[in-house]
């Protein structure tokens, strides 16, 4: 079906464990390959329609957001070779936050041949203001009409032949998570061609705009497009221009900008925004036909049940206690049995057949190779992940993430954060790396500081989650219930400690979509899973082997020892741990997957009793934020903010782990 | 009477000339036009509403002259949105609303204001000095146009306009298609607003449902400019014949 160009030139794409990659990674592209860029509103589907196109994974969620770097893949239509880029979400080409300006900043460095517009069908009008926006800048189009079998059950259809009269691009139907129309679309894809726009904004703007098109110089791409923006006063425009333009020149562009909007009286947008409203409106009404009596929308019902408080809070409550028997009871069986099964065997066999004490202690000691870097990462922690990661993939694909933002609004406000940092504290729960990229399109300063901080601090990513559960279960859901209480009191404390500290600014407000309610894919669950866990795998078996190597050598060396003797006094004496803790803490640092094997191992040995148990998870969850987390507070906040950041946290979660070892040593 | 209306064209000339960031007399001359007296400007100096400088190339308002400007902007931007979003009248707006800003007393102003929902811009996005109305934010009067946060669960209204205070969140808004004229139907208040526009459903907090305004009656979500439209304009009818004469504002 789709057949992955294996030139030289094909980017090895530098992926986190969610496959998106940074565009600065990507090197000049073959002289042959067309460039087509993917865009739409947030949550049209683009992945998947890049996914289907290029035949790669970019990870698909129901949700806004879930795209927050563009990707680059290729795609094979008959002889033509085309580099295809998944992008952010992308509402239009005025530019309000830093998210937006990455995509128009591709668009116009890029200058792509192919523009796949993604329309979610049941957001034609919304689609439509982008549409008209992509337009303007005259690069050949297809647009991609998605989920079209969700309105068709709506009683909605959606006329795609008038459609593509009326634009004078190829309009395509599909279901993208079925990969229907997939074909069509790359058919249609070399048969682009720029649109029109029936829109006459009126003779005095016309005139303005050809005034200020004609002073941009050729370096400006897309100048027709570009003096619009500019009369719109577009806030990052600015810089591109004086990039591109000569002092003089620029000056030049300012002043009669100026003028034109002088004119309008500060009507200019509002002009726009009206002409551009009625062509919406119009085109929308020629395009939808509406059935009078359809089914109800069930899933309507329940999306609704999901965020009201009387339905909302027990159905996540169950989503918990569900998600707490699957990983404690299914994960841990599984984990035990393929330990006996697989590993127990194995682990017999090598015994007798090493003898040599070091490479016995190699292979299968303690922190063996093969120990702690293969059946640690493949026999205790995988199974569950795959468990969890089903269970989190299922409410991914269904949708019911962002409805949680709804819920958990009030909460938000008593520590001192508006809505919009909600999103990425409850993306936070999947990866803390990527929510804190998401942090970016916070605009006041307090707020972005603030939901950084608390991502980093005592929220637990996905993966963490699963293990935590999975090892509270072990010693009971007292402890499970404890622990998570003392988490979520830790965040709220730390919250309104950093909401008093830190000057007040403008908060952001709070204007959330929220996507509709689906069914879950079995297909696409499973495929994400798969993707997520081989990630995993690619990921942290290295990780794990040079883990247990360090290890190893530090246990040789004698070194270990000696800092188990220094942090005596901290781990055995304050925080009433094993000294073996001091392993799991160094693994944190590296992977804290394989910190978490170790600490599984502690509990099943019976080295951990229940207070144990509760601190050590505590403790292990805020301890040093992962490497590739750092990178990205070191990339928004800067050196000197990351390093007081992951200190304090560090020293703090000592400290707080070690209060909870006396408080629940005097209560029980 | 003739005189004082006299000078409230050369004060609303100089308030407008003060949006502009513009003092100079030449420019007040050219707002004015042809019928430009130096006897207006005696009388406006006299009755301490505006200064001119030593060399008389500059002239401002004092602050007597900015509150009585002031007030009368209102008035008329206010007139402005009445007739353009209750009445439905797109053209000779200007004129209406000139003879109009004169006529009425400070307590009508702030009435229309209340009923209109104390819209924060004219009908040409140009700002309106708020009353003491808004600051209280007064609903007593019956208004027609109310916040969103005024509906009732389950049902559904037409948009009238959306005060925002900053342009990201009216873009924003816009993007998601709530902007004036769309039906909007409300879902939920608590924990958060959600409102459904357009086949989509979007969360919103209460600071932002405060400021979207809906036409109050289920009716007008159906069937726009329908019977209260019609009504009024027979009253408002008699009076724009009043209004006529204005010729130059």
């Amino acid at each position: 079906m789709i057949k992955q160009n294996n030139s030289p030139n094909d980017d090895v794409i530098p992926v986190s464990h969610h496959g998106a990659v940074s565009v600065e990674g990507i090197s000049e592209t073959p002289r042959k390959a067309k460039k087509a860029v993917v865009v739409g509103l947030p949550n049209s589907g683009k992945s998947q329609i890049f996914n289907n196109l290029t035949g790669e994974y970019s990870i698909v969620a129901n949700y806004p957001l879930s795209t927050i770097v563009v990707k680059k893949g290729q795609m094979r239509v008959s002889d033509e070779i085309y580099e295809v880029y998944d992008t952010p979400g992308l509402y239009c080409l005025f530019i309000h936050s830093e998210d937006e300006l990455a995509v128009r900043d591709l668009i116009y460095q890029e200058r792509p041949d192919v523009l796949v517009l993604c329309i979610d069908a049941n957001l034609i009008k919304q689609s439509l203001v982008l549409a008209a926006d992509l337009i303007e800048l005259q690069i050949p189009m297809v647009i991609a009409i998605n989920a079209i079998d969700e309105t068709s059950r709506k009683g909605m259809w959606i006329d795609s032949a008038t459609l593509s009269q009326i634009t004078g691009v190829p309009v395509v139907e599909s279901i993208a998570i079925k990969g229907i129309g997939t074909n069509k679309l790359k058919a249609a894809i070399q048969k682009a061609r720029p649109g029109r726009l029936p829109i006459h904004y009126g003779d005095m703007m016309a005139r303005g705009i050809d005034t200020v098109n004609s002073l941009l110089p050729d370096t400006i791409a897309y100048r027709h497009k570009t003096a619009i923006l500019s009369l719109l006063s577009d806030p990052f425009l600015d810089k591109y221009l004086m990039d591109n333009c000569s002092d003089d020149q620029f000056k030049k562009i300012r002043e009669a900008v100026d003028d034109v909007q002088g004119v309008f009286k500060g009507n200019l947008a509002r002009t726009i925004n009206h002409k551009r409203a009625e062509w919406v409106d119009s085109t929308a009404d020629k395009i939808i036909k509406r059935q009078e009596a359809f089914t109800g929308r069930f899933s309507e019902t329940i999306a609704r049940m999901c965020r009201s408080v009387i339905y909302g809070v027990p159905i996540l409550m169950s989503i918990i206690v569900a998600t707490y028997f699957l990983v404690v009871n299914v994960a841990n069986w599984i984990s035990t049995e393929m330990e006996n099964i697989f590993w127990a065997p194995v682990r017999a066999r090598l015994d007798t057949l090493i003898t040599y004490p070091f490479w016995n202690d190699f292979f299968i000691g303690q922190y063996g190779v093969l120990t702690l870097g293969v059946a640690g990462a493949v026999l205790t922690v995988l199974p569950i992940l795959s468990v969890y990661f089903i269970l989190y993939n299922i409410l991914e694909d269904v949708g019911y993430i962002p409805n949680l933002s709804v819920l958990s609004k009030r909460v938000f406000d008593k520590i001192g954060l508006s809505g919009a940092s909600i999103m990425p504290m409850v993306l936070g729960f999947g990866c803390k790396t990527m929510a804190t990229l998401t942090a970016k399109s916070l605009t006041s300063p307090k707020e972005r500081y603030i939901t950084i901080f608390l991502i980093a601090f005592a929220l637990p990513c996905a993966p963490q989650i699963g293990l935590n559960m999975s090892l509270l279960g072990k010693a009971g859901i007292k402890a499970f219930l404890i622990t998570f209480g003392v988490l979520a009191a830790i965040e709220a404390a730390a919250g309104l400690i950093l909401n008093k500290i830190i000057k007040d600014d403008d908060k952001d407000s709070f204007i959330q979509a929220l996507p509709a309610i689906r069914m879950p894919n079995l297909n696409a669950v499973l495929k994400k899973t798969f993707y997520r866990l081989f990630w995993f795998l690619e990921e942290a078996l290295p990780a794990f082997m040079y883990a247990s190597i360090a290890m190893f050598t530090l246990e040789k060396t004698g070194i270990l020892k000696i800092i188990k003797i220094l942090f005596q006094p901290i781990v055995e004496g304050f925080l009433g741990l094993p000294s073996e803790m001091v392993d799991a803490l160094i693994l944190v640092i590296a992977r804290r997957e394989a910190a978490a094997a170790i600490i599984i191992k502690m509990s099943d040995n019976g080295h951990l009793n229940f207070i144990q148990t509760i601190v050590a998870v505590v403790l292990s969850t805020m301890f040093v934020p992962c490497l590739a987390h750092i990178g990205i507070i070191v990339k928004h906040q800067g050196w000197k903010s990351t390093v007081w950041m992951v200190v304090s946290i560090t020293v703090i979660s000592v400290i707080i782990s070690g209060v909870l070892n006396w408080l629940l040593y005097l209560i029980f | 009477m003739k005189n004082a209306m006299e000078i409230d064209e050369y004060l609303e000339a100089l308030w407008h000339m003060k949006e502009d960031g513009k003092d100079s007399m030449a420019e007040l001359k050219a707002g004015i036009g042809g019928s430009f007296s130096p006897d207006i400007i005696a009388d406006c100096l006299s009755e301490h509403l505006a200064t001119v400088s030593d060399d008389e190339q500059t002239v401002v308002l004092t602050f007597k002259g900015e509150e009585r400007a002031r007030r009368i902007i209102r008035a008329h931007r206010l007139a402005e949105r009445l007739l353009f979003d209750v009445m439905g009248m797109t053209k000779n707006l200007e004129e209406g609303a000139c003879e109009f800003e004169h006529v009425v007393t400070p307590a009508l102003v702030d009435s229309i204001c209340t009923m209109l929902g104390h819209p924060k811009e004219s009908p040409q996005g140009l700002p309106i000095p708020p009353g003491d109305c808004c600051d209280t934010a007064a609903t007593t009067i019956e208004s027609s146009v109310v916040h969103l946060t005024e509906m009732e669960i389950g049902q559904s209204a037409r948009v009238a306009y959306v005060n925002c205070r900053k342009d990201h969140e009216l873009h924003r808004l816009n993007g998601l298609q709530i902007r004036p004229g769309v039906t909007v139907k409300l879902h939920q208040t608590y924990p958060s607003f959600v409102i459904e526009c357009e086949g989509s459903n979007i969360a919103l907090d209460e600071q932002i449902a405060n400021n979207i305004c809906v036409w109050r009656e289920k009716k007008y979500a159906s069937k726009p400019d329908e019977p209260k439209v019609k009504k009024k304009r027979t009253f408002f009818g008699k009076g724009l014949g009043l209004f006529s004469k204005c010729k130059k504002c």
